[in-house]
């Protein structure tokens, strides 16, 4: 019962209810409902029920939406209906049977309406009195009756427009009688109401944008709509983030989003992640976009920790040090509403200093009004290394390393070390890819929240329990809870409103020291077996009693690292309060108050028992303990300001930003343990000593504004501004300004089109233009800082200083241009839905670490970049509802992404630090390569080209570089399809990328034949005798083919196609009909399986496309069952 | 909600936005972090004016083993290159094979790239002569003493690199744009620098050891004085053939008998050496030197971790009965093969104490240095005596009549003898080969140390290291040696 809004005055209320209650009582005793979900039919039996109750049911069964004014309905008729799976229509004509009332359909909703009274009556009545215009009073609301303050209401065709107060009310003064008001707000569909003479009250409800156009976009402190956006804005929501069994919620956006492009760095959980929008802007660091959490900025980087296992996020700016995994990763992807991807001047320019890389704007979950929900979720499954690769057997890898030997003319010897030809069983073959990266990881996912609330406060609470284990054997795993709450208030005048909300979690990580996947893949498949027949370590000691495990460079059996091993333990709290106070109706003021805690507390441990026999007398355990902090607090007032002026809709917003990021990492290591068990425990060190100490503090100031004008939908522009000082800059530097325009035309709105190309329902051109920056440098390299040199004995008691960086007194802010042009195009009412969008951002004075030789001391200085580097390109993406029935439908969305970056200037290129490695009109990141020519048929050894043509066997760094290999993706994209029957969705997500990457096809350095190293099979079509034309070299036991594959590894041949399409997400889900589920007492039940990276189909000889990695785990398929339970 | 409360609501919401909206320059003014100190603060007091010095030593020892990549590298990586070492067939470390076959590329040198190592030093002291003479609230003997020390290790810092590279670029500011575009100095020039700065160091330094306050005297020979300027100098004359200098700054440290006289040779290179001019402090808990870490061959034999041992041309040079072949070389037998090894530092034990000093300088090499002073200038009496005062340590006899009468085979007695005096120290060998141009004849021919080496090739080029491509590729006006 929820047709109606709640009136304005307190004796309409009580007779209102009255009235529900009436309704509501007939409606029991004679109603013979049945339950089913949205459909266009009908069936009802009553006797005797007013209109008001009669619709409501209507609405429910049908979902169409009616439209009326209160007092209108009082003059209704009582209705009689026996109708069994009627069309609505037909149900329709005899509810309005001789009633004063009309109605009209207008899609999803059904305006009633007075009928127009015979002019003839009207004329005897109120000939002279008759008004020409009227003033008209009205109030806006959601489908759930809640006022909707700051709607705009205008009268189409007309000058006339205004706002809704901070109670959805408006008032319309002299307008026309048959005036037609539109009346729009963010996220709802624009809805048109006949005015039809009523002068008092129409309480219009808007239906919820159920398109794509109208869905609510966050933007920048702000919410817009694809209709009416003018910059380029992806929005990613719940319903995609839970298709996914991810722990990281940026892994949900792959393939998803045209221009942006994502890199996992491992298949371990915690994996650092590469994001990349609309390309690489700068040449080293910096290349992230800028976070930010329910208003709060994210850091983008971890401090510097105590392993890199996790793999890095992108190039680390300004830090140095293991950097590695991902910060998002500790925010729980199911607590996550939308995901907003933020990627041209318009959309960021509001960002200022932060966002030449583009935004990500996560949105958490928040609590709704109405009856108190509880939703669980259980998630149960496994992840799996997809592809091995193709490696030597035993006899293979036997007949290669004698092969070796005999080219060599030497023949093998146990004093040189040759143990796997003479000491080890040559008769043992182990698949080493399934000893050691070849387990099942288990994946589980258990949440549960609890929501609801009334008018003014909602409230929701969240928990969630994560783990997953690795594919290596023994007992590692990431183990997580999650905590999210949210509540909002607003005061009975609807004009104070408070929300708060909270994230945390605590994340405890626990993995060994060195990512196996190396040892799986270089380990002699004759090597011995891991464990000894009692169950511990086989250390396989030849007659000296040294191991004979062969792994580089220290010897030790691959399993010890079970036992030598790093466990993250991890908190996170992001939270943020928001007070705003409506001052007038247009004037609102606002101020955010966040704060996020990153505590970060590490161990890596190496017993004795991981350390080889021999080594131990000179190893002793130990231990290193790391601590890292980082803390941030943000406070942004703003003060917004809307009012119709004319016919436009007019935004004001005026804000500023203090913010404080204060970080401190300690390290220190613990050295001398009586017992390996003691050893996690610094206190039982027999000496402790510290590593090293960071503390930085980062501080930040902007003012910002932006001004939007929207003329009647149709005429769109937006200015935004921001002045930014930050810390990160000399004194002479520290402040800068940014500024956008982005003007959008819906040429759909002109009656030229509407009249001329009707297929068209919508049509939009928009362009931007405007400027962004970037700080994502280090904290203070504007001095020349000097720390405290490491050494665990004071020399002379002292301790020493060191310099650790140059100082850059001219350092400045660096600056991005960007340029788009975007088409949208509606057709078919919607239905389908194309974008294409051409992007060019303009880099110049790009901070980064700047090359030096190290005559100067250092490698590089912080420094602006002296050159412009151009990334251009076009995004594409079409949306279509291809089959929309009653039983089935079938949507369809594709994006694709054509990148290209060039170097576009560079002054004096020719003789700074980049002279060799970039090219004007190339891309910055491109390889400079050999050009292989073939296997020499009479030596057998790898031959290139020099910079003539002749062929060489050492060609020149110098000189012979002469072909350029452009790493960057071609094209890249994703293919999704959502099919429905009834209550089963299944959804499909194909990934694709068109690149080149650098294969494994001659094996691993330094050559094959070395003794201790295994190779993929493709060696096998090798050279062997004078006269062979075969693509590898001959076999070498020794290191004197090692820079012949050296050279193969930097020329073209090493280089090869690593596009792939990858099947990335599938998810079929089942929601149980709603008359099974509640005879278990159970408001709705769903079932669901989700795979993650079921399928790569690619021609890449390397073990994962995405990861391109030899050394580290690839992206795992993961496979999971669940059950989602409302209560 | 009550107008009084509404009001109060209202103001409480301006103020915190007008509080927010105040763009503050001072705000976004930071002071460095409390772990840190800044170029502009560093000189300005005495003790972190030391502890950059300080810190100098400190890292030269900090690696905690001889390959780890540092200028303290020069007692390993050149002995693989030279005929001191041998490198095991089983070896899978790469770098250790580069240098050993004598194949390094522009691309080998890896973390063992003694320009990238030497350069950041000078860098530091480069800065500290700035700031140090720039400083006004500096104890004046402790700005002296530092200046003096900037200096020394400047010089010490371009003797290796003009030795292993030849013309190097000479860097005497903290500029970075002016030392980003850097070409090569002939080496003249920069040994005329190295000459200059120890000069200036000699007269600079304390003539006594010193603590970590610089205020008092130290029984630890671990910060260079005036007699590791003049040491370092009389090697600087030498190696220059300025042969009366070199011998008068000899003279200078072997006639203070107060301070300096040869050790036993199981002493030389302990902490109380009374032979010891300039040494390091070991400073990895724990630990005494790397040396013999990375030497002394445990006894699960030779292995991927401990792949080298000394050259049978090594052992074949010791005369019978020379007693540093006794003292220091040692072997461990595994099957039929015995491996030896360098035994000069003896303690390898994990947590045993700290008896152990890294030797840079001591008095042995000024005897020979002075020997070959004179030796030079025809001066052969006095230059066979200061060659035995170095044989009877090892408890051999004086040098025959008949060599030590010819200037020519007094020459090659003296290389011989700091063949054996010197080995797997500072790179010696390596350097003498070079500077007596003898390395073609030794590393190149037929049926000497170097067969055993690699193919059998060697090429002349090769006495010059090579220059790492990235930095040929950062600073267009290098130029590689020839042959890389």
């Amino acid at each position: 019962m929820a047709s109606l809004g709640p009136p304005f005055g307190e004796l309409a209320t009580k007779t209102l209810r009255v009235m529900k209650l009436t309704a509501l009582i007939v409606l029991i005793g004679c109603l013979q409902v049945s339950a089913r979900g949205y459909g266009q039919l009908v069936t009802l039996r009553v006797r005797h029920a007013p209109l008001e109750a009669v619709l409501a049911e209507i609405q429910k069964q049908t979902g169409y939406n009616f439209v009326y004014a209160k007092i209108e309905l009082e003059s209704a008729h009582p209705v009689d209906l026996d109708v069994h799976n009627a069309d609505i229509q037909q149900v329709l004509v005899q509810c309005f049977k001789g009633q004063p009332l009309a109605y009209t359909i207008e899609e999803q909703y059904i305006v009633v309406k007075k009928r127009p009274v015979e002019p003839s009556v009207q004329k005897s009545v109120s000939d002279s009195s008759k008004p020409r215009t009227i003033d008209v009073e009205g109030k806006v609301s959601d489908e759930k009756g809640e006022a909707l303050a700051g709607a705009s209401v205008s009268v189409k065709n007309g000058k006339e427009g205004t706002l809704t107060n901070e109670k959805g009310v408006f008032v319309l003064k002299k307008i026309p009688p048959d005036a037609v008001l539109e009346i729009s707000f963010t996220g709802y569909k624009l809805t048109e109401v006949h005015v039809a003479g009523a002068k008092e009250l129409l309480a219009v409800k808007l239906p919820l944008a159920n398109n794509q156009l109208d869905q609510a976009q966050v933007i920048a402190y702000g919410t817009t709509t694809q209709r009416l956006s003018t910059g380029d804005v992806t929005t990613i929501n719940a319903a995609d983030i839970e298709k996914q069994s991810v722990n990281n919620p940026l892994l949900a956006l792959e393939g998803r989003v045209p221009g942006l492009f994502i890199t996992q760095s491992t298949g371990l959980p915690g994996s650092g992640i590469t994001v990349q929008i609309q390309g690489q802007n700068s040449i080293a660091n910096g290349n992230d976009p800028f976070y930010v959490i329910d208003g709060v900025p994210y850091t983008s980087q971890l401090l510097p920790g105590l392993s890199n296992i996790l793999g890095t996020s992108g190039a680390t700016g300004g830090y140095s040090g293991n950097i590695s995994g991902s910060p998002l990763s500790y925010i729980n992807p199911s607590d996550i509403l939308s995901i907003s991807v933020l990627k041209d001047a318009d959309a960021t320019a509001i960002y200022g200093s932060r966002a030449a890389n583009g935004a990500i704007i996560i949105t958490t979950k928040k609590g709704k009004a109405g009856k108190t929900k509880i939703d669980f979720n259980l998630q149960q499954g496994l992840g799996q290394v997809a592809h091995k690769l193709a490696l030597l057997n035993t006899s293979q890898y036997l007949q290669m390393r004698h092969e070796a030997f005999s080219n060599d003319g030497a023949s093998p010897s146990l004093s040189n070390g040759d143990y796997d030809l003479l000491f080890w069983d040559t008769t043992r073959n182990t698949d080493w890819q399934k000893v050691l990266i070849g387990g099942i990881a288990d994946y589980t996912n258990l949440s549960g929240t609890v929501s609801g609330g009334n008018a003014n406060t909602q409230f929701l609470l969240g928990g969630t329990f994560h783990r997953e284990t690795t594919v290596f054997p023994g007992n590692f795993q990431d183990q997580r809870g999650s905590f999210h709450f949210n509540i909002n208030n607003v005061s009975d005048n609807q004009k104070f409103r408070v929300q708060f909300s909270a994230n945390y979690m605590a994340d405890d990580n626990h993995l060994p020291t060195t990512d196996l996947t190396s040892a799986a893949l270089l380990l002699p498949p004759d090597a011995p077996p891991l464990y000894n027949k009692d169950g511990t370590l086989n250390w396989a000691p030849d007659s000296s009693g040294a191991t004979t495990w062969p792994y580089a460079p220290n010897p030790v059996n691959p399993i010890s690292y079970i036992y030598s091993t790093y466990t993250n333990k991890t908190s996170n709290l992001v939270s943020d309060a928001v007070f705003s106070y409506l001052i007038l109706p247009e004037l609102e003021i606002k101020t955010n108050f966040g704060y996020t805690n990153l505590q970060t507390n590490e161990t890596v441990v190496n017993p004795q028992s991981s350390t080889a026999p021999q080594n131990r007398s000179f190893t002793p355990s130990f231990g290193v303990y790391g601590n890292n902090n980082s803390n941030s607090w943000i406070i942004e007032p703003q003060v917004t300001f809307k009012r119709m002026i004319s016919k436009g809709k007019l935004e004001f917003l005026l804000g500023s930003t203090v913010e404080q990021n204060n970080s401190r990492g300690e390290q220190f290591t613990g050295i001398g343990f009586s017992s390996d068990v003691l050893i996690s425990d610094p206190s039982a060190a027999a000496e402790t000593v510290p590593l090293i100490t960071t503390v930085s503090t980062y501080k930040y100031n902007a003012l910002f504004g932006r001004l939007g004008y929207n003329w009647e939908d149709k005429y769109l522009i937006n200015f935004t501004a921001r002045k930014d000082g930050s810390s990160r800059f000399g004194s002479q530097n520290q402040f800068h300004d940014f500024e956008s325009a982005g003007v959008g035309w819906i040429f759909s709105s002109e009656d030229f089109f509407r009249k001329h190309f009707p297929v068209l329902s919508f049509g939009k051109i928009r362009a931007s233009y405007g400027t962004t920056g970037n700080d994502q440098i280090g904290d203070y390299q504007f001095l020349s800082s000097y720390s405290t040199t490491y050494a665990q004995v004071a020399y002379q008691g002292t301790t020493g200083l060191q310099p650790t960086s140059l100082a850059n007194p001219y350092l400045q802010w660096e600056e991005t241009k960007k340029l788009e042009f975007g088409l949208d195009l509606g057709i078919l009412k919607d239905r389908v839905l194309v974008n294409a969008t051409y992007f060019q951002n303009q880099s110049s004075d790009e901070l980064l670490g700047y090359i030096l030789p190290i005559t100067t001391g250092f490698n590089s200085i912080t420094n602006n970049f002296p050159a412009t580097v151009k990334n251009f390109g076009w995004e594409l993406s079409l949306h279509s509802v291809n089959i929309k029935g009653k039983l089935f439908s079938w949507t369809t969305a594709i994006n694709l992404t054509i990148p290209q970056n060039s170097l576009i200037a560079f002054p004096n290129l020719t003789t700074s630090s980049y002279a060799n490695s970039l090219i004007i009109g190339q891309p910055i990141n491109i390889i400079r390569a050999f050009h292989f020519l073939a296997v020499n048929d009479t030596t057998g050894i790898y031959q290139f080209a020099d910079s003539k043509g002749n062929p060489t066997y050492n060609p020149s760094y110098q000189t012979d570089l002469i072909k350029v290999i452009n790493i960057n993706p071609k094209v890249y994209g994703g293919f999704q399809n959502t099919f429905q029957y009834k209550g089963v969705i299944l959804d499909m997500l194909f990934q694709f990328v068109k690149q080149i990457a650098p294969n494994y096809t001659v094996g691993a350095y330094p050559g094959p034949g070395i003794e201790g190293e295994n190779q993929p099979v493709s060696i096998l079509n090798r050279w062997q005798e004078s006269g062979d034309n075969k693509p590898v070299e001959k076999f070498s036991q020794n290191f004197s083919l090692g820079s012949a594959i050296s050279y193969y590894n930097n020329s073209d041949a090493s280089y090869s196609d690593a596009s792939y399409i990858r099947l990335k997400n599938l998810s079929l889900a089942w929601q149980i009909p709603n008359e099974w589920v509640k005879k278990i007492h159970v408001e709705t039940l769903r079932v669901y399986a989700q795979g993650q990276n079921l399928i790569t189909v690619t021609h890449y000889t390397g073990l994962d496309p995405e990861s391109k990695s030899f050394s580290s785990l690839p992206p795992l398929r993961v496979i999971t069952f669940g059950l989602q339970i409302g209560l | 909600m009550l107008p009084s409360y509404k009001i109060r609501l209202t103001y409480i919401s301006l103020l915190l936005f007008g509080f927010a909206t105040v763009n503050c320059k001072k705000w976004v003014s930071i002071s460095p972090p409390e772990t840190s100190i800044s170029n502009a603060n560093v000189y300005d007091n005495d003790n972190t004016a030391i502890a950059v010095q300080t810190g100098i030593y400190s890292n030269m020892m900090s690696p905690n083993s001889l390959t780890g990549g540092g200028i303290i590298d020069m007692s390993f990586y050149p002995a693989l290159s030279a005929d001191e070492l041998t490198l095991w067939p089983g070896n899978n470390n790469q770098l250790y094979s580069a240098y050993y076959t004598n194949l390094l590329t522009n691309q080998n040198t890896s973390y063992a790239d003694f320009w990238n190592a030497i350069y950041p030093m000078i860098y530091v002291t480069n800065s500290a002569i700035e700031g140090l003479n720039a400083s006004t609230n500096l104890t004046p003997a402790i700005k002296q003493q530092l200046l003096g020390e900037a200096e020394f290790m400047r010089s010490f810092c371009y003797f290796y690199l003009v030795n292993l590279y030849g013309d190097v670029p000479l860097v005497l500011t903290s500029n970075y744009l002016i030392n980003a575009t850097v070409a090569r100095t002939p080496q003249a020039q920069v040994w005329q620098q190295i000459i200059n700065d120890l000069k200036s160091a000699q007269s600079l330094l304390s003539p006594q050891y010193l603590d970590g306050t610089l205020l008092n005297s130290s029984a630890g020979r671990l910060r260079p004085t005036k007699w590791a300027a003049i040491a370092l100098l009389a090697r600087a004359y030498l190696y220059t053939g300025q042969w009366s200098n070199a011998i008068s700054e000899a003279d200078s440290i072997i006639n203070n008998n107060s301070l300096f006289s040869l050790d036993t040779l199981n002493g030389v290179f302990l902490a109380s050496s009374t032979e010891a001019i300039w040494q390091l402090q070991p400073v990895v808990l724990g630990w005494n030197t790397p040396d013999a870490q990375i030497f002394i061959i445990p006894t699960t034999g030779v292995s991927t971790q401990w792949p080298v041992y000394l050259s049978t041309n090594l052992l074949n040079s010791f005369e019978p009965g020379d007693l540093r072949r006794s003292d220091w070389v040692d072997s461990i037998a595994i099957g039929a093969n015995t491996y030896f090894y360098p035994y000069k530092y003896k303690i390898n034990a994990y947590n045993a104490s700290v008896t152990e000093y890294e030797m840079v300088l001591r008095l042995g090499e000024q005897y020979l240095i002075r020997a070959e002073a004179e030796a030079e200038m025809n001066d052969l009496s006095d230059a066979a005596i200061d060659v035995n005062t170095i044989r009877t340590r090892a408890q051999l006899p004086n040098l025959l009549n008949d060599i030590a009468s010819s200037q020519s085979s007094l020459l090659a007695a003296i290389q011989h003898e700091r063949q054996v005096e010197l080995f797997t120290e500072w790179g010696n060998r390596w350097l003498d080969l070079k500077r007596t141009n003898t390395i073609n004849a030794v590393m190149g021919s037929p049926g000497n140390a170097y067969q055993n080496k690699a193919n059998g090739y060697w090429n002349p080029d090769w006495q010059l290291y090579p220059i790492s491509l990235s930095q040929l590729q950062h600073d267009n006006y290098l130029v590689q040696n020839p042959g890389y």
